[in-house]
């Protein structure tokens, strides 16, 4: 029995105007209110009873859940799976499932700077053949057996910096762009250009693949914004520019998460901009991102996605995410190439289904076409 | 000038929908204009025109000859996105404008497709304001952006 046997089929009509919805603000067409993107993942499982495990180790059901949870809760059309270190499995790393948690290295990892220079990149033909590109084709290949309305191929570069990190330890890469920076800039080299390769790989296979890249550790708790943008930056720029000229994209999805209080502004002029671009901002500070700040420096650039803090998903308050969702709309509703309400970053596990409820709410209330 | 291209370009021409004689036009009208992309290392020319309302492309080398110059067409290639005004220039690129006789940079420029503007790589002048967009971006990313247009507005 496959895991396509334990949901029910796919609510096509709520499907359709989800689809119209989602189409929205990438060609300026108007449908029926803001969209509601609040980065599902491991939540979806949860929600349909099964564990974060689950979720992980079982990725077929995993994806599935996403697109299933996604009716209840009135949200994108699309389905997607992915953890935070794609890639580090074939650059050596061991990674070990957990009840509850995505999974975590357990190294070995490369403790002397010296060390980076036995890493190589891994070239496309190679990752075809290894985890993280298989993973990926038997995700895509299961939704394109049984959800291919929701099917959107997806690659992850992810968070360049931070994936490249766990490889030699977070502390010492951290330090190392103190006193090894050229060590340190070699191993996000070398991480990037295998996950350039694996979007190349990902496009041969399904014709496309939308690329998601971020910078999660490369924020202004740990980094400077000169380091920001030498180190996460340019190199999104650089994945984004590699992957196009392997055939990937054009959809990309830029995700700031984590405190971006005046790194922000070092993105601008280092990202490349397609058609199909959303760029989102977790926090400046301690607070979400503003929208109406995100649309005033970003609006010209690319359909933005908003935040709302995902602490307040889990915290037995709905009213606090209508409130700030509200605040948010109000302030990015009318960005001049399109908006979409989320969560600062991925959903909680355990998010509360009323928290949930308050987010697509305010959406209905208050990013209604026409209302503003 | 002689423009010439070898049978493998004109497959490629035929393959991509587009006519020869379209291309010779782009040419004899950057060469006439001297509106024209030049690659600084290779010599390699790119060279555009919007012909029916899309924007044609001849990547092409010149060789000059005692009493006349050849073209020597590489490929050719369109996209269907109008382009508008240069949004920022980021970083240095191996194109020189020749119109302007100064460096082109990889950038930004705005494209409209079907009502829809938004932004797109490209390369760009921003002295004179051209943009131009290279094979690669044209073949696969503009194209497939089209066609995510062409489903998502029907």
């Amino acid at each position: 029995m496959g895991y396509e046997e334990s949901f029910p089929p796919m609510d096509m009509k709520w499907h359709a105007n989800a689809t119209k919805r989602f189409a929205s603000p990438f060609v300026d067409n108007p449908h029926d209110r803001i969209d509601v993107d609040p980065i599902i993942l491991s939540h979806a499982a949860v929600a349909c009873g099964y564990t974060i495990r689950d979720f992980y180790e079982k990725p077929e059901l995993g994806i599935h859940c996403v697109g299933y949870i996604s009716q209840l809760y009135d949200l994108l059309p699309v389905t997607h799976w992915f953890y935070s270190m794609p890639w580090t499995r074939e650059l050596g790393l061991k990674l070990q499932y957990k009840e509850t948690l995505p999974p975590i290295s357990t190294g070995p990892i490369l403790s002397e700077p010296g060390d980076v220079d036995k890493l190589r990149v891994m070239d496309k033909e190679e990752l075809k053949k290894n985890f993280t590109q298989q993973e990926f084709y038997r995700i895509y290949d299961y939704v394109a057996k049984n959800l291919p309305m929701t099917l959107v191929p997806i690659s992850y570069g992810f968070d360049l910096v931070g994936a490249a990190a766990e490889l030699v330890g977070v502390e010492n890469f951290i330090m190392w762009t103190f006193t090894e920076p050229e060590a340190a800039k070699k191993l996000v080299k070398i991480y990037t250009d295998t996950s350039v390769n694996g979007a190349a790989a990902l496009a041969d296979k399904y014709g496309m693949a939308m690329l998601i890249v971020g910078s999660v550790l490369a924020n202004n708790d740990i980094f400077s914004d000169d380091a920001v943008e030498e180190y996460s930056a340019k190199m999104m720029r650089y994945y984004v520019d590699q992957a196009f000229r392997k055939g990937a994209g054009p959809q990309v999805f830029y995700h700031l998460c984590g405190n971006h209080e005046t790194d922000y502004k070092v993105f601008k002029d280092n990202l490349i901009w397609s058609p199909f671009t959303v760029f989102h901002i977790g926090y400046k500070g301690k607070n979400v991102f503003p929208s109406k700040l995100l649309k005033e420096e970003y609006g010209q650039k690319a359909t933005l996605m908003g935040s709302v803090d995902t602490k307040l998903m889990i915290n037995p308050n709905p009213v606090s995410v209508y409130n700030q969702a509200k605040e948010q709309l109000l302030g990015g509703r009318d960005a001049p190439k399109g908006y979409i309400l989320g969560n600062s970053c991925e959903c909680p596990p355990y998010t509360l289904p009323g928290q949930m409820l308050a987010l697509v709410k305010a959406a209905r209330d208050f990013g209604t076409y026409g209302s503003w | 000038m002689d423009i010439k291209a070898s049978d493998q370009v004109k497959e490629t021409v035929a393959k991509r929908g587009l006519k020869v004689d379209d291309v010779m036009d782009v040419i004899k009208t950057a060469e006439g204009g001297n509106k024209k992309a030049v690659d600084k290392n290779t010599g390699k020319i790119l060279a555009k025109k919007v012909i029916n309302n899309v924007t044609v492309y001849a990547d092409y080398n010149v060789e000059k000859g005692i009493l006349k110059s050849h073209a020597n067409v590489n490929s050719a290639y369109s996209h269907r996105m109008t382009l508008g005004k240069i949004v920022n220039a980021t970083e240095p690129s191996n194109w020189t404008c020749a119109h302007c006789n100064a460096p082109a940079f990889l950038g930004t420029a705005e494209m409209t497709y079907m009502g829809v503007s938004r932004n797109g790589p490209a390369v760009v002048c921003p002295k004179c304001g051209d943009v131009w967009v290279e094979e690669y971006l044209a073949t696969k990313t503009l194209a497939a952006a089209e066609g995510l247009f062409e489903k998502k507005k029907a």
